[in-house]
């Protein structure tokens, strides 16, 4: 039962933590910042607004990303197979390449582009981390990974390339040359308004609850470190996010794969001797 | 049914145009931007898509080559929006006014809600403009509202769509043989 609570009420969850990051954000660069509420009024605004449509397809695969991100979120709460909810994921991902590629905008290309290299960079880490708790507790299943010891005593390296690819999937300074605000203009996103752009808005929020979520499976059946964990990597996201420039994607995918890969490799095969 | 109404003015998403101005005034909306003032605590984004903003701040006299981007851009910001005009010559043209090469101000072009003025106009002023203008928007519908001078239609060569010269000059008659 309170699974579906929870499923019901993710989207809800991941705005109520991008409405504190703004806050927090804006207290480190000595702001006051917005309401905490804020993305919830930028949601109920956009609803009210006129919205247009490219082509019809552009819309719809725009609503499936949101809706097959949900499923991902949904499978992880219910404790599913964690490789079944890695493609999933990958999936959802390519419901929005494939709709900016759909239309005419060249930033939307650019963002979309940018995208598919995103995912040749943090999606061999993902592979890898779900290979990580399978060689520790033989089965994928994420239940099962949720009852057994703390996973980041003997998976720290993992862990490490975990956070590094954080920042990609957030959409985070350094690694955010795929949204890139000032420069692409949003990338994928540039050509979505009104209702549309909601839900592009509103899976960027569930993005933040899957994300949190495979980050706290790596404290095992420890809530105590779960809550550490994530209050400390939420918090460290920011302050790397305030205190860092944007580098290029050339660069980003260098850096992911060559060391995050490597650090996660050596784990593995480290693990497979002990 | 719900009303939306009150929300509006929650989160108003800025897009920024400079019309060919000196800087002086973009400088001025980046500062209302920065800790000191922090316009983000209204909800403010400076978002720089058209298609995703409610205020659409304009900058700067209007030179001759900037009117159809400007008009492009009003005409890609969905319902309701409002226009804000910021400085002494985006309001009627300033110091630049009777000029060769430009439009004597925004009002020739787009429906303007509510002037800012000043050269350039200050940080606190911006802020002023702002929540007038957010009042304004609380009040708009969504019946779209029209540019006054995108008159000429455009000019289709090899299936490509030129908008070149789509919008006409202050004063400029359309010529019927040409259409």
């Amino acid at each position: 039962m309170i699974e579906i609570i929870l499923i019901a009420l993710a989207p809800i969850i991941g705005g109520l933590i991008y409405g504190l990051e703004r806050v927090v954000r804006a207290r480190m660069q000595n702001r006051k910042g917005p309401p905490i509420l804020q993305p919830f009024y930028d949601m109920l605004k956009l609803i009210d607004k006129q919205a247009f449509i490219v082509n019809p397809y552009h819309s719809i695969l725009g609503i499936m990303h949101f809706v097959t991100l949900w499923v991902v979120v949904a499978f992880v709460i219910l404790g599913q197979n964690l490789l079944y909810v890695v493609f999933l994921h990958l999936l959802s991902a390519l419901f929005l390449i494939i709709a900016g590629f759909s239309v005419k905008s060249i930033y939307s290309h650019i963002g979309a582009n940018r995208e598919l290299q995103a995912m040749i960079a943090y999606e061999p880490i993902l592979i890898m981390t779900a290979v990580g708790f399978y060689m520790i507790n033989g089965s994928f299943d994420i239940s099962i990974i949720r009852e057994s010891s703390p996973l980041l005593l003997s998976l720290p390296l993992v862990f490490l390339a975990f956070l590094m690819i954080i920042p990609i999937k957030l959409k985070k300074s350094p690694f955010d040359a795929t949204e890139a605000h000032q420069e692409i203009v949003g990338g994928v996103e540039i050509e979505y308004s009104g209702i549309f752009f909601e839900f592009l808005y509103m899976s960027k929020w569930l993005e933040y609850v899957f994300i949190y979520l495979l980050l706290i499976l790596f404290a095992g059946n420890s809530q105590i470190l779960g809550a550490v964990l994530s209050v400390g990597v939420f918090l460290l996201v920011n302050l790397v996010d305030n205190s860092t420039a944007r580098i290029k994607m050339k660069h980003l995918i260098k850096i992911v794969l060559g060391i995050g890969l490597t650090l996660s490799m050596i784990n593995l095969i480290g693990l497979s001797y002990v | 049914m719900f009303d939306f109404k009150p929300i509006r003015k929650k989160s108003p998403w800025i897009l920024h145009y400079n019309a060919g101005s000196c800087n002086g005034c973009d400088i001025e909306i980046l500062a209302c931007l920065s800790p000191k003032y922090d316009i983000e605590r209204f909800g403010v984004i400076n978002t720089g898509n058209p298609k995703q903003s409610d205020v659409f701040l304009v900058t700067g006299p209007v030179t001759f080559r900037s009117r159809e981007r400007l008009i492009e851009l009003y005409t890609q910001m969905p319902e309701p929006k409002v226009v804000m005009a910021v400085g002494s010559c985006t309001c009627t043209g300033g110091v630049f006014r009777d000029m060769y090469n430009v439009e004597d101000g925004l009002d020739r072009y787009i429906p303007v809600d509510v002037y800012v003025p000043g050269c350039a106009s200050s940080p606190e002023l911006i802020i002023d403009g702002l929540v007038k203008a957010l009042e304004i928007l609380e009040s708009k519908t969504k019946e779209i509202e029209k540019p006054f001078k995108l008159f000429r239609n455009e000019t289709n060569k090899d299936g490509v769509v030129n908008r070149r010269n789509s919008a006409l000059k202050v004063g400029e008659e359309i010529d019927d043989e040409e259409n």
